[in-house]
């Protein structure tokens, strides 16, 4: 293999696996800390491209403001999708199949965000400014787009940060205890009706912002959330469902996997071979990478 | 005069369609220590979830120093002075033992004051000390139990219930449970302990009340129960 593949592979590997981790990561958070797999967050992906294309091509204003403003909306709309379609489950936790019933309530969420926009914007794929212009050679034959460093670093940053939050702060400290046992955490007198919503909104900012991103890269379009929350699926249960620490494994070792599969075999095989990996792992560890048996625990 | 630290009337409570405890009526005074010794799965655990609000009663009330909490969520209850350390000690296993105790002071008031309060806790346990950046899935089940009890003493309580705590624990982790439990007594803490039977709570209890099929059957000073041989041979094994 010739040097070029291999930085490119390298380059192109930390790329997508940051932006796949950065949509992934919420999805894990909301599954160790609520027990439920949030199917509305695609719909923040989208949402956040909205946003980006609004202020960076309708009022052509500065993308850090994109990024920001993408946080707080979708921050907000993801402590709602909580309060709405999860939280009224909550006391019945017990009687019903809360897992599945959540699983179609979020999803229920989704089914409306995407159509109201579809009725605001119409079915068009909107193209959005990338955040940043340009790029660098880092090596014979290997171009690094500014958008897709910026995107990997603010990923980087951004899942960096959310781990500080956990480990060191009195509110992400709080977010674990009730993961790890929520009766526990509730004598500690941990709110939990305040802690659920704060959350799936933290959560979703995340993909939020990694909406911002990959409207550049893609469009915005209504259902610009169908992609990445099928990747984001793929990526918390290759991970092991539950696991922080396995979501960032399994989002860049199947940037790995298809990266490689495109510079070695070409683009045609490369989906092939990375769902046939994934296959293949998930026959010998049903319960993903770093996921235990009895699940994960953040 | 004031009022009872805790009063429990008419309480019953359970879960989904069994109701485990039935009418039961408690009063503890504030400095007490009272311990509820009885048989297994007849309702010693059931009460102190019910009094700390992590299951809610289907009948009665509870008082915690003359307040109605009755039906309240437990981290309402908690956040009044409620310290309960369940059953199985409720560490958070995938957390370093520091970190569990930070948790025992999470409401803000205290939270303020936790490294204060981690100290003394380290102080008084030196065992936990040394195990401070070790997570506590990693402990032995003594360890673990150390822990939950000085988490208990990172905040100011009212009152402190303990469940149960020499269950599974060898004689010489039972010994350093209790010393504990007696320097909190010493403290002037309010206490409600749930044990099986009499054979360790000889030095802490003042009250004992003995807890059958879901409802006290007798009540009275540790002196005067513990001396009564059909309490002791009919419900409590040996002292």
């Amino acid at each position: 293999m010739a040097m070029t593949d291999i930085v490119g592979i390298a380059v192109s590997t930390i790329i997508l696996g940051s932006i796949y981790g950065l949509v992934a990561i919420g999805m894990t958070l909301i599954y160790g800390t609520l027990r439920i797999l949030d199917m509305s967050q695609g719909s923040m992906v989208m949402v956040g491209s909205f946003i980006a294309w609004g202020i960076l091509v309708v009022a052509g204003w500065n993308p850090a403001l994109a990024i920001i403003a993408a946080f707080i909306a979708t921050f907000i709309l993801g402590a709602l999708t909580q309060l709405v379609s999860v939280q009224p489950l909550m006391r019945r936790r017990s009687a019903i199949d809360f897992e599945m019933v959540t699983f179609i309530t979020t999803f229920a969420v989704a089914m409306v965000l995407t159509n109201v926009a579809l009725e605001l914007f119409g079915p068009f794929q909107r193209n959005v400014t990338p955040v940043i212009s340009g790029g660098i050679s880092i090596y014979h034959g290997v171009d690094l787009p500014y958008q897709s460093l910026t995107m990997a670093l603010v990923s980087i940053a951004m899942m960096a940060a959310l781990g500080v939050f956990l480990a060191r702060t009195r509110w992400g400290m709080a977010i674990r205890a009730v993961a790890q046992d929520l009766d526990a955490a509730r004598l500690m007198g941990v709110p939990v009706g305040k802690l659920y919503p704060l959350t799936m909104g933290l959560a979703s900012a995340l993909a939020g912002v990694a909406g911002v991103f990959l409207g550049g890269l893609y469009f915005a379009y209504p259902q610009a959330g169908d992609l990445p929350l099928l990747e984001a699926l793929i990526v918390v249960i290759f991970g092991g469902l539950g696991s922080l620490p396995g979501t960032v494994y399994a989002a860049y070792a199947i940037g790995l996997i298809q990266s490689a599969a495109e510079v070695i075999v070409g683009t045609t095989w490369s989906l092939p071979i990375l769902y046939g990996v994934i296959l293949l792992v998930l026959i010998i560890r049903p319960y993903g990478l770093l996921g235990k048996p009895s699940e994960a625990r953040l | 005069m004031s009022g009872p630290m805790l009063e429990v009337a008419g309480l019953s409570a359970g879960y989904l369609d069994t109701t485990v405890i039935a009418g039961l009526a408690l009063t503890v005074q504030a400095g007490e220590a009272a311990v509820l010794i009885g048989p297994n799965g007849h309702g010693k655990t059931t009460l102190l979830r019910a009094i700390s609000g992590l299951i809610t009663p289907s009948a009665g009330r509870v008082l915690l120093d003359g307040q109605d909490v009755t039906g309240r969520p437990a981290e309402q209850i908690s956040a009044l002075g409620l310290v309960h350390v369940p059953q199985g000690d409720g560490l958070f296993a995938e957390m370093t033992v520091e970190e569990n105790l930070m948790m025992g002071a999470f409401p803000a008031a205290s939270w303020r004051d936790r490294r204060a309060a981690v100290a003394r806790v380290y102080e008084q346990f030196p065992v936990v000390a040394e195990r401070a950046s070790q997570r506590a899935r990693t402990l032995s089940g003594g360890e673990r139990r150390l822990v939950a009890l000085g988490r208990a003493l990172m905040r100011p309580s009212r009152i402190t219930l303990i469940d149960e705590p020499s269950l599974g624990l060898a004689p010489v982790a039972i010994d350093a449970v209790y010393e504990a439990i007696g320097r909190l007594k010493e403290s002037g803490a309010t206490i409600v302990l749930v044990e099986e039977n009499f054979t360790h709570v000889g030095a802490v209890a003042d009250a004992v009340h003995v807890v059958e099929t879901g409802t006290i059957i007798a009540s009275g000073p540790y002196a005067e129960l513990s001396a009564d041989p059909a309490i002791v041979q009919t419900y409590l094994g040996s002292l």
